[in-house]
């Protein structure tokens, strides 16, 4: 029996790479792709789109080759960018120039070192002997990090949500739609929070608000569920669009 | 005498006509800007609360102020103007805007500051400000220049309340953190999740297959690989104990040592130092969707008795967990990553959701750092609980200061 | 039929949903859409912006979630120009350099916008946060050139920015967790409005920040991106999804109910046996 799928599947493997070359050669050939890098980009983009979906049907050649060619642009992409978007501008020019390069104007800016050598630090952890520096670094790093996000955090996400909480529930002294939602938003909060107290058993009242607290979060869950749906629905319909209309040339307008 | 009486005469009609003129001039006057009073309290000082950059001025709000009518404030670096004399003239002001009370971070919550302007001059150096007041037609300026010299403030007095809550929550936690390692048998409540741990264990034993157990995509700065981990000691020494058998696949090579090493130490703890394979703790790769293939491949072919996916997920939860499900095996998820609990509860028998990671952690191994932090957490949460039940009840019958306390700006 | 039915091979589904997709895009239904209300926050926001006030659109997305945030970035930016306002565009993601180039370029040739002038490319650098509170120090020492070496002390649009507190408006185009850094360490610090725009599985998390007024506005997935484009009366890349993403909806709500019903008369069966 696995045999025998082992042959469908060959013969679906080569049909799909039949099917690829045929219908590249056929927009090619009928100039219904120019064959320049737009017309190339077009189609790799193409083969790389249906070999990621082949997946669907099973584990396959084609999904790997595509799934390392992406991580593998993705590194090449982000190692160009970081040095002239960042490195090149920040530390080269200022700094580094200076030192391999002769008759440069101004001055060099040394600050730099320090952040360069916390930056190198991070390297010293490939060694065993030097290990120990890559912490300085993280000490920096958690630190300064700390230092930075516990009062904000506190400030935009605590306190910041707090305020808009307590709210009266009569808006203008009469119990209205906002008042219902006030309630709702009041309750929700309490009984989520109680949900994930863990000094007390969940037991008597405590239990039954907690257990409000779990429906809350179930119709959170379900909201969640449903944008889920809809991103991914969404990737599915541009790739499908994609392929109709920029590849296949297909109008659906 | 008659000449000197005609002189005596004309004097007095001259003084009274010059009198009168006075007179008519200032009833012209008076009648031009009788809508316009003159400006007061006008004064300069340097901005509190900020670093250095800017200076405000206050004035008195008064009955000048209308639609149409608009403040002009001018600046000069002296008391005599620029280098030739002139005054820079700053974007005039509608009258019935810029309060002292639409600044809150500077001057607090207080119906009085209603009653005063405020404008905020971005300036870096000492300055001179003068005031007027028109309508269009006609001015009336402030009689006295006024100055003011930016200075920066160390210390933010709008932010009193963040610096307030920073200590008392830290040092809630500190103190629950001391507690714990005076008496690391804290109350925490049971857990449903957990008891399944045990019975997906002993499944397993039963049915004489593998136990799966994924940490998640996060290293091991994460707190969620950090409880997950714990979890995995605790599990392990079960393992070890019914003799049974544990897979881990890392994403991380880090975590895959951390994890060697402590499933190694549970099976020395359990007397059984020989069970334990260091093979079936093993890297794959730390590509997410190539890990998540790899993983979903072994399920299908070593169709484990149980999956345990602890610690934080992205887009291959879902793929995972409906995989295994596919299985047959039992699965308990445990993550704090809000957007994959979804997939995880729809596809798991037991899933921990969120802050039960980190308390499932504690509980299992009564580490008082972790046992402190959730403690701490605890007091905060109820304290938050309080807070919004009576700052709720309080605000409906008018009474704000409770709000106010917890206004940021 | 019950067995038959819970036993579906999943390749089924996959192949119920390509066709949810592929048929709608040939059959043309006009669907009645209405913007929601968390649109209308960003977009009347940017509609009351006089003229040459300053916008900074922060495009963090890579290309995987290009579907549904090019749409509504193609749209904010268009808005913008349409507006006269002076646009400055950055990424917090490496990967979103490139698609935040095309989206300039596609919408600055619409309204025949000069870089430099009407806009600037900032591009990116890693930072988050720190970068984030860099930009409301000094503007010009965060970024010292943009995207293109240029200095930014010299580019004329950005002569009266020199910090956060001079931009007037900013939009995060976000795929990740972008969003709550730039309310906490850019708009609760320099006191600037934003609003905001994501991908659907992070468009849940942003909503208790709409309720403190953190942003005014959301922009959740595809259709945000297609409420957008309603009220700005141009461009179809989000509008055209609508069809397909309805029909698929309808038939996951089918396939739910159809399951949920299922389980339920398992459950029954099984109850039976037991007894």
């Amino acid at each position: 029996m696995e045999e025998k799928n082992n042959k469908i599947d060959i013969i679906l493997l080569l049909v799909f790479t039949a099917l690829l070359l045929g219908v590249n050669i056929y927009l090619f050939a009928g100039k219904i792709l120019p064959v320049n890098a737009i017309g190339i980009g077009i189609v790799i983009a193409a083969i790389l789109t249906l070999s990621l979906y082949s997946f669907l049907y099973k584990d396959n050649p084609f999904f790997k080759i595509a799934e390392n060619l992406f991580v593998g642009a993705g590194m090449g992409i982000s190692v160009v960018i970081i040095w002239f978007n960042y490195l090149k501008p920040e530390l080269y020019k200022p700094l580094i120039r200076y030192a391999v390069r002769d008759n440069i104007p101004g001055e060099p800016n040394f600050w730099l070192i320090i952040p360069m050598l916390l930056g190198l630090f991070m390297f010293a952890r490939f060694l065993k002997k030097t290990m120990w520096l890559s912490r300085w670094s993280f000490a920096f790093i958690i630190g300064g990090g700390a230092g930075i996000s516990i009062p904000v955090v506190i400030h935009s996400f605590i306190l910041k949500q707090i305020e808009p909480s307590l709210q009266p529930v009569f808006v203008d002294g009469s119990f209205t739609l906002q008042s219902i939602n006030i309630i709702l938003l009041l309750s929700g909060t309490i009984s989520v929070l109680i949900y994930f107290f863990f000094s007390t058993p969940h037991t008597g009242i405590v239990g039954n608000i907690s257990r409000l607290g779990i429906w809350f979060l179930m119709v959170a869950f379900g909201a969640s569920f449903g944008y889920t749906v809809m991103g991914r629905m969404s990737l599915l319909i541009q790739r499908i669009q994609f392929l109709l209309t920029d590849w296949l040339k297909i109008n659906i307008q | 005498m008659s000449s000197s009486r005609c002189i005596f005469i004309f004097l007095v009609i001259l003084l009274i006509v010059f009198g009168l003129s006075r007179l008519g001039g200032t009833i012209s006057f008076a009648q031009s800007n009788s809508q316009l009073l003159p400006l007061q309290g006008f004064t300069a000082f340097d901005t509190p609360n900020d670093v250095g950059d800017s200076v405000g001025l206050i004035w008195k709000v008064s009955e000048n102020d209308r639609e149409g009518v608009h403040y002009i404030v001018s600046t000069a670096p002296s008391q005599e103007g620029g280098g030739d004399g002139q005054w820079t003239k700053l974007d005039p002001i509608l009258s019935t805007t810029c309060y002292k009370s639409d600044f809150p971070q500077y001057f607090g919550i207080d119906e009085s500051n209603k009653l005063w302007h405020f404008y905020e001059v971005s300036v870096t150096t000492t300055t001179y400000f003068k005031l007027a007041i028109t309508d269009g037609v006609n001015i009336v300026e402030f009689p006295s220049v006024v100055s003011a010299t930016p200075k920066g403030n160390w210390f933010d007095t709008s932010k009193v309340n963040i610096l307030v809550c920073v200590i008392f929550f830290s040092g809630l936690i500190m103190f629950f953190i001391r507690a714990a390692r005076h008496n690391p048998n804290l109350f925490i409540r049971h857990i449903p999740g957990l008891d399944a741990i045990e019975e997906t264990i002993g499944r397993a034993t039963e049915m004489g297959k593998p136990i799966l157990y994924l940490n998640g995509l996060h290293g091991m700065d994460s707190l969620s690989t950090i409880a997950s981990i714990s979890i995995l000691s605790k599990v392990a020494s079960k393992v070890a104990n019914y003799d049974s058998q544990i897979k881990v696949p890392c994403y991380d090579p880090i975590v895959m040592s951390v994890c060697q090493e402590v499933i190694k130490e549970a099976y020395i703890a359990a007397g059984r130092p020989d069970a334990f394979k260091s093979d079936n703790i093993f890297f794959i790769t730390n590509d997410q969707f190539a890990y998540a293939a790899a993983v979903e491949g072994m399920m299908m072919r070593d169709k484990p008795a149980a999956n345990l996916y602890m610690g934080y997920y992205y887009a291959e939860a879902l793929l995972l967990s409906e995989t295994g499900a596919a299985t047959g095996a039992m699965q308990i998820a445990g993550t704090d990553s809000i957007t994959q609990l979804p997939f995880f509860i729809t596809t798991c028998d037991y899933t921990l959701m969120g802050e039960e990671l980190y308390a499932s952690s504690a509980y299992l191994s009564r580490e008082p750092l972790q046992l402190g932090s959730l403690k701490g957490q605890d007091v905060s949460k109820a304290l938050i609980i309080l807070i919004l039940f009576i700052g709720s009840v309080l605000t409906t019958f008018g009474v704000t200061f409770l709000t106010n306390l917890f206004r940021t700006f | 039929m019950i067995e038959l039915l819970l036993n579906i091979d999943r390749r089924i589904i996959f192949a119920l949903v390509f066709l949810a997709v592929i048929i709608p895009l040939w059959v043309k239904i006009d669907l009645p859409f209405k913007p929601t209300a968390t649109v209308l926050g960003v977009y009347d926001r940017i509609e009351s912006l006089p003229e040459n006030s300053v916008v900074l659109l922060s495009s963090d997305y890579d290309p995987q979630s290009r579907a549904e945030l090019f749409p509504m970035h193609l749209a904010v930016l268009r808005h913008c120009f349409r507006k006269n306002l002076k646009v400055i565009s950055m990424t917090h993601w490496i990967y979103g350099v490139g698609i935040a180039e095309e989206a300039l370029k596609v919408a600055s040739n619409e309204y025949n916008k000069k870089n430099g002038e009407d806009y600037v490319f900032l591009g990116w650098k890693p930072g988050f946060a720190i970068l984030i509170i860099g930009m409301g120090q000094d503007l010009y020492d965060a970024f010292p050139t943009d995207h293109y070496g240029k200095n930014t002390r010299e580019i004329p649009m950005l002569k009266n920015v020199s910090s956060l507190r001079d931009i007037n408006y900013l939009v995060d185009l976000a795929a990740g967790n972008t969003i709550e850094p730039w309310i906490a360490y850019g708009r609760d610090i320099y006191g600037f409005e934003m609003g905001a725009g994501c991908t659907a599985i992070i468009a849940p998390d942003m909503y208790p920040f709409l309720q403190t007024k953190q942003i005014t506005g959301l922009l959740g997935g595809m259709k945000g991106a297609a409420d957008y484009e309603i009220l700005l009366k141009q461009g179809t890349l989000a509008q055209e999804a609508m069809r397909p993403l309805t029909a698929v909806h309808i038939l996951i709500v089918v396939l739910v109910l159809l399951c949920n019903i299922l389980y339920f008369i398992t459950r029954k069966k099984d109850g039976r046996k037991k007894q």
